[in-house]
């Protein structure tokens, strides 16, 4: 099998399947994933999916009921335990409760992956306090983590797996304990990180905020199987699965602002006006193509809800507002914005009864 | 003095030497048990399913065995024991027989003391261990005997004051001790001064064992 040199993982045909007193449980089915040397990817799904179990198999905490796992061209079944844990150290891992140890200071932690290396203790000490310095922690070298908040320990778990050099960092849920300000800090750590040291960085994640901030691919996991995968900004602005639009709704408070104007708020359209769902990507939402539109098909543009979002470098804008015109002219305008690349969804159609408009009619779907 | 406690110092010898064997009993037991117990607490939590060596095999034949010993009583483990006790000390009575029984009778407990204390650190933090290539001996040494050592200390304490307990019945097989003091001379004799006084040097060592104890843990534990 040739592995490539561009993908530092690649998990092939991963299966996991737990047996517990006659109750089967398939974790993972027969995942393929390759990630490529420097990428920073996200996995998300909601719990249970299998993320964690996946990435386990990434350094063979979990080895798999079946399928076959490579980091850094090595056949990570292959090796003898000694071997293998050899190649564990080129892999850190994070974890969404710290798993720091509570009898040992904070540089202590740090220098702990660092005992089994045959460097004198003053080298030891030098390389753990860069580390601390890495992650702005250095002057908490001697307290204990029990005296840390949660963004503070993470910074030390940070620093703790960075000792052995790896060449991937694991995060499983890193963020999922800490506030949005702290969430922000540690994201914005593991970007430099990632820029700085060329560290790979597999993240696993449930909020879809997590993944536009920082992931380049990112991979959709139910039941444990991934449904759909690709370069962020792809993934964001054309999911092909309901399950990825609803992460990507909830990011963008879409869904709840669909959901308050269209139930909540006792919204009467007159016959000449329609509640329309627009998706910007990328240039289109800098060009001001809604004013343009007024003015040319002479309709009123009424904006209830906007957002723009920052998405892999991309800019991508979702807006819900009310045409008002002429039929043909609304019609027209849609058309245009199609072909602009907008994606576009009929809410509500004024005039027509609820029902029928209500489950909105997706133009973009006929692309 | 003598009028309120005249058997005890008319036997003053007697009581120092009692003393002296309780120690001695005391002492040589707990090392003995303490380095057993540390190693069968420590293969019950690594060979334990899901373990870091898990072995279910080993795992419920180590379980059974310390689970059975626990359930011999000791007055009777005492009689039982005594083959054994002949063929590792040549006597089966006096002080350094009574060692035998004492060890038999302590060290299980012991073991699943210290396996409680080492179930109680974090799986996470193991697994983060695991995840650093760390070895089974490095996570047994450097993680579960470093995060648990004041859990196991407290149960130490706890396990060398029960040891007290122990030395005083193995006066049954003619061992010498407080214990020993207390019911052949003390009771037998309805001298109750002398039964009075070895139990207050026992609560005395007692209360020594659980003062020094607990400042060593807190030494050890500043986190
Ligand atoms: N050691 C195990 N034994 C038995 N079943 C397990 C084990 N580990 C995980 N599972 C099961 O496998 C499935 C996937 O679990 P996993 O922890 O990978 O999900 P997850 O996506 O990480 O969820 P979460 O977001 O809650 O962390 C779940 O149904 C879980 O109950
Ligand atoms: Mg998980």
């Amino acid at each position: 099998m040739a592995v490539s040199l561009n993908n530092i993982i690649e998990l092939k045909d991963i299966s996991v399947t737990f047996k517990n007193d006659g109750n089967v449980v398939k974790a993972v089915k027969n995942v393929n994933l390759k990630i490529e040397r420097g990428d920073i990817y996200g996995i998300i799904g909601y719990s249970g999916a299998g993320k964690s179990t996946l990435v386990r198999v990434i350094n063979l905490l979990q080895a798999p009921t079946s399928g076959t796992v490579s980091v850094a061209e090595q056949r990570l079944q292959e090796l003898k335990p000694q071997e293998l844990r050899q190649a564990r150290k080129r892999v850190g891992m994070i974890f969404q409760h710290f798993n720091l140890m509570k009898s040992r200071t904070v540089l202590g932690n740090v220098e702990y992956p660092l005992l089994s290396k045959k460097i004198s203790k003053k080298e030891r000490r030098e390389k753990a306090t860069n580390l601390l310095n890495l992650v702005g922690l250095a002057k908490y070298a001697d307290e204990y983590p029990s005296r840390l908040s949660g963004g503070q320990k993470q910074r030390v778990a940070i620093a703790r797996a960075l000792a052995n050099d790896p060449d991937v960092l694991i995060s499983d849920e890193a963020t999922s304990a800490l506030d949005p300000k702290t969430t922000i800090s540690i994201l914005q750590l593991l970007k430099k990180l990632n820029v700085e040291l060329g560290l790979t960085i597999v993240l696993i994640t449930h909020e879809m905020q997590v993944i536009k901030s920082i992931c380049h691919n990112v991979a959709v996991m139910e039941d444990g199987e991934i449904i759909e995968r690709g370069r962020v900004a792809k993934v964001f602005t054309a999911p092909q699965q309901k399950l990825t639009n609803d992460f990507i709704e909830t990011s963008t408070n879409v869904q709840a602002a669909i959901k308050r104007i269209t139930a909540e708020i006792d919204l009467q359209l007159a016959a000449n006006q329609r509640l329309v769902y627009l998706n910007f990507v990328g240039n289109t939402a800098k060009e001001g193509i809604i004013s343009g539109l007024a003015q040319k098909y002479q309709i009123d543009i009424n904006i209830l809800f906007a957002n723009i979002d920052q998405i892999d470098g991309e800019n991508v804008g979702y807006m819900i507002s009310i045409f008002s015109g002429q039929p043909e002219l609304i019609n027209g305008a849609i058309k245009s914005l199609i072909s602009a690349d907008v994606k576009v969804r009929i809410l509500e159609v004024g005039g027509s009864k609820g029902d029928e408009a209500a489950n909105g009619v997706d133009y973009s779907e006929r692309n | 003095m003598a009028s309120i406690i005249p058997n005890v110092i008319e036997m003053k010898a007697e009581f120092v030497q009692a003393i002296f064997e309780t120690l001695y009993m005391t002492f040589f037991s707990a090392i003995v048990s303490g380095v057993l117990g540390l190693i069968f607490g420590v293969l019950l939590v690594v060979t334990k399913p899901g373990g870091i060596l898990a072995d279910s095999v080993s795992y419920s034949v180590l379980d059974k065995v310390i689970n059975l010993l626990r359930s011999i009583p000791f007055i009777i483990l005492l009689a039982v024991i005594s083959p054994l006790t002949q063929f590792l000390i040549g006597t089966t009575v006096g002080t350094t027989a009574a060692l035998v029984p004492l060890i038999f009778g302590i060290f299980p407990f012991y073991a699943r003391q210290v396996q409680n204390a080492l179930l109680d650190v974090a799986h996470g933090v193991i697994e983060a261990a695991q995840s650093m290539g760390s070895s089974p001996m490095e996570i047994i040494f450097r993680v579960y005997l470093k995060e648990g050592l004041a859990d196991i200390l407290r149960v130490s304490i706890a396990t060398v004051i029960s040891l007290i307990g122990l030395t005083t019945m193995a006066g049954a097989i003619g061992s010498g001790g407080l214990g020993d003091i207390a019911i052949s001379i003390g009771y037998a004799r309805f001298e109750n001064d002398i039964t009075f006084v070895a139990m207050l040097i026992i609560l005395a060592m007692v209360f020594i064992v659980q003062f020094v104890g607990d400042l060593i843990v807190k030494r050890v534990e500043r986190y």
